[in-house]
């Protein structure tokens, strides 16, 4: 597994570049990194970019990210991209939710490195 | 720890349940470890704070409160950065760790996991004041110390369901 290109999405600067170093400190190969403060920019930018994987938080303004999820499923976009929630809603509900919107992971905040390696690592076939 | 109106089961329960929370948030985001202490000098509780509101079974406000210095500590320890000065990366910083600390607190009360829900942090700089509610439930003020940097996180509620 090589150069993955990453979308990160989440409205806090900082929270994007942790979950850009921990993907690193997992051990997962990245190429080019895209960030995007919201779920709207993030649409504009799938538009016109292909990625490999979609991080997104899930309490952002305006469009939060199961609707963010939703939308990007609804018009097709980024239709074979896995896309993993990372998050500090918990709850089973919330996770059934995210996975009903299309997600394919869902990693809670706090996380170490190896819980997004465990997350993410299967989604390329790695163990 | 201080408690507005009432000091039921309950209410230590959610005082644990916000140890805990802090560290694990610091422990697993930092590697640094975060532990209660008695009291936290006025001067590194005042100046940032971080506001994230409760809405929903619980209706209320967690609170981080933090000095200028130990402000940039905190958020060095999450970015990695030094930031000399107080600056819209280390307000982001101390909204996410505030963030974090609430969502792990309802997170591990069942009652409130999944039906409280959290806002975005809202950042307010300055000194000396007081935060009041109109219907007081109950209020929980903690401090905590990490690396010898103290601060303060209060969570405050008006009802509980």
């Amino acid at each position: 597994m090589s150069g993955i290109a990453a979308l990160i999405v989440d409205d806090s600067s900082v929270m994007r570049k942790i979950v850009e170093r921990a993907l690193r400190q997992a051990g997962i190969s990245l190429g080019e990194v895209f960030e995007a403060s919201s779920g709207i920019e993030a649409l504009k930018l799938l538009g016109q970019t292909r990625v490999d994987l979609i991080l997104s938080d899930i309490n952002m303004p305006n469009m939060d990210g199961l609707e963010f999820l939703r939308q990007l499923r609804a018009q097709n976009l980024a239709a074979d991209v896995p896309v993993v929630m990372i998050t500090t809603e918990s709850s089973e509900e919330h996770v059934r939710d995210a996975i009903a919107a299309g997600a394919q992971g869902y990693i809670r905040k706090p996380f170490t490195p190896d819980q997004v390696k465990d997350r993410i690592l299967p989604l390329f076939g790695g163990a | 720890m201080t408690l507005v109106r009432r000091a039921p089961a309950q209410i230590d329960v959610f005082a644990r349940c916000l140890d805990e929370a802090v560290e694990e948030v610091f422990h697993l985001m930092t590697g640094v470890h975060c532990l209660p202490v008695s009291e936290c000098p006025v001067e590194e509780r005042e100046m940032i704070s971080a506001v994230i509101g409760l809405a929903g079974a619980l209706s209320g406000i967690c609170v981080l409160c933090s000095g200028e210095k130990v402000a940039l500590r905190m958020a060095e320890i999450l970015t990695g950065i030094a930031t000399p000065r107080l600056n819209d990366t280390v307000k982001d910083a101390i909204g996410e760790i505030c963030n974090m600390i609430a969502g792990a607190w309802k997170g591990r009360l069942p009652s409130l996991s999944s039906e409280c829900m959290l806002s975005t942090p809202t950042i307010i700089s300055g000194t000396n004041y007081q935060i009041h509610n109109q219907r007081p439930d109950f209020r929980i003020e903690r401090f905590y110390s990490f690396n010898g940097n103290s601060f303060a996180f209060t969570v405050l509620s008006e009802s509980v369901e």
